[in-house]
């Protein structure tokens, strides 16, 4: 079977699926190929986050406009997403780290971030029984939150499906020909023939970009998770610990608990086991700041992909390939810049230019002398 | 009032929801447990596991055979935070 489409979107993540929805609602003829089931990749491995502590104004401001289109979706979409402004508190165990957050507090007052910079008695307040042995400072913005992934992603599958999008579900990609009109070639044989591609198949993007001869600097590592049962809520805000040995936990509203940390060196590859020293790990590292979690049952432990660029910014915008559009290299915040970034792709996509400042995430940017931050 | 019948009591998911989701296009159990929660309870699956496996079944007019179980993830039963670091906390 033939199809025509505007724009084929490879990847039902959250990236794809916000800004297929966006393209729809446009009247863009879209199609959007997806492996697996939507949320098979990162997006359903991820936690939930959502925080505008970042260290630049464009990630910030994308930070800031992706809240507001996050609160405006249970009206949206007819259903919670839960969407819970409960803050991040970030801890700062040593001076050094102090500096960065001042650092970065200026410039997120400056883009009218409601944050500021903690004692440790201040940050009590907000975490109860928070161990505050060696903390110098806390970074608080209450303003950031979480949200329920799988709930986003059926919002933006209806709002697909209303706008007579065609979704290709549990069908890879197998190739895409750079022909004119693009051919895109589906594992059952279905053949895709499409005026724009946009790829963003998370870890997978750059395996695919091969397929038409296009490298993109993008390397998947591993990061691992773990959730307990439902306590009674006693945690408002993620807690992120920056030490080596640091991790960062939240709980859901739902009462579960859910912690990772990053491991030091990374674990390169597309890979989802769970490794055996992960829980142990886990579970030392939030009972030395939150004692109390030590009573908490683990349900469950899994394991996901970031997908990381050598800056640790997304990569974002048309390729080489005239007609071909990268998102990928979402690093762990794809989900919070999801809506954002899909609202913006969305609309240079159709109009061949931003409308706003995208030139950090640049496909064509240097990569020189910048190191990456998780 | 027959569709409130709780089918997943770990997660309080009623077989009206199911019914939802399994008329929304959703095909495999791994996609009930993502969208719904079903099965991600302290019991695992174990009691409403089955229950959904033949919903699927009868919704895709397959048999059951057919219903790919959902992966298995570790641990397989609740265990305390605690009891990881005494057995082998790395740094304590
Ligand atoms: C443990 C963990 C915790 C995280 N916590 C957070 C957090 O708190 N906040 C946050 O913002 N982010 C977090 N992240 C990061 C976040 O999950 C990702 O940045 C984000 O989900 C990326 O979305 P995406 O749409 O780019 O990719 P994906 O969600 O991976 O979507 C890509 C899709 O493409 C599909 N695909 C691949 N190849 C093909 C093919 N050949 N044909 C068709 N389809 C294909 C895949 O199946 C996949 O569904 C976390 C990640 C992990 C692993
Ligand atoms: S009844 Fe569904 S997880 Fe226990």
């Amino acid at each position: 079977m033939k199809h025509n489409y505007d724009v084929a979107i490879i990847g039902g993540g959250i990236i794809g699926m916000g800004t297929g929805c966006y393209l729809a609602r446009k009247g863009i003829k879209i199609a959007l190929i997806e492996r697996e089931y939507l949320g098979s990749g990162s997006t359903g491995r991820c936690i939930g986050g959502i925080r505008q502590q970042f260290s630049t104004s464009t990630s910030i401001r994308l930070m800031r406009e992706s809240i507001e289109l996050f609160s405006k979706m249970e009206e949206e979409f007819g259903f919670p997403v839960e969407f819970h402004q409960g803050g991040y508190l970030l801890l700062a165990h040593s001076e050094k780290m102090v500096d960065i957050f001042k650092a970065n507090i200026e410039i997120q007052k400056k883009e009218k971030v409601n944050v500021s910079l903690l004692t440790p008695g201040e940050a009590n307040k907000v975490v109860p029984h928070l161990n505050l042995e060696n903390l110098h400072a806390a970074a608080y913005c209450p303003d950031d939150g979480q949200a329920f992934p799988f709930a986003v992603l059926k919002g933006y599958k209806q709002q697909i499906e209303r706008h007579k999008g065609a979704l290709f579900l549990h069908n890879k990609v197998e190739k895409i020909e750079k022909t004119n009109p693009f051919v895109i070639m589906l594992q059952d044989g279905t053949r895709i023939e499409s005026e724009k591609v946009l790829l963003c198949a998370g870890p997978w993007t750059a395996e695919i970009a091969q397929t038409i001869g296009l490298d993109l600097p993008l390397s998947p590592e591993r990061h691992e998770a773990i959730i307990t049962e439902r306590m009674p809520k006693f945690l408002e805000p993620m807690v992120v610990d920056y030490r080596e040995d640091g991790c960062y936990f939240n709980q859901f509203i739902s009462g579960q608990i859910c912690g990772c940390y990053t491991p030091i060196p990374n674990v390169p590859g597309i890979r989802d086991d769970a490794s055996f020293e992960f829980v142990p790990n886990v579970a030392w590292r939030m009972t030395r700041l939150v004692p109390a979690i030590k009573n908490a049952s683990i349900l469950r432990h899994w394991a996901g992909c970031y997908t990381m660029t050598p800056d640790g910014n997304p990569l974002v915008g048309e390729s080489p390939v005239d007609g071909l559009y990268v998102a990928s290299g979402m690093s762990g915040h794809g989900f919070m810049f999801g809506p954002a970034i899909a609202k913006h792709l969305a609309h240079y996509i159709i109009q061949g230019e931003w409308d706003t400042d995208f030139s950090e995430f640049s496909i064509n940017r240097s990569f020189e002398n910048r190191e990456s931050l998780k | 009032m027959s569709d409130n019948i709780l089918i997943c009591r770990c997660e309080d998911i009623t077989e009206e929801m199911v019914k939802e989701a399994l008329d929304s296009g959703i095909t495999t159990l791994e996609e009930i447990k993502r969208f719904l929660r079903a099965g991600m309870g302290p019991c695992q699956g174990r009691t409403c596991g089955p229950i959904l496996r033949s919903m699927l079944a009868r919704k895709l007019n397959t048999s059951l055979q057919n219903i790919e179980e959902w992966r298995k993830r570790p641990p397989l039963k609740p265990v305390t935070v605690s009891a990881f670091i005494q057995v082998e906390g790395e740094e304590s």
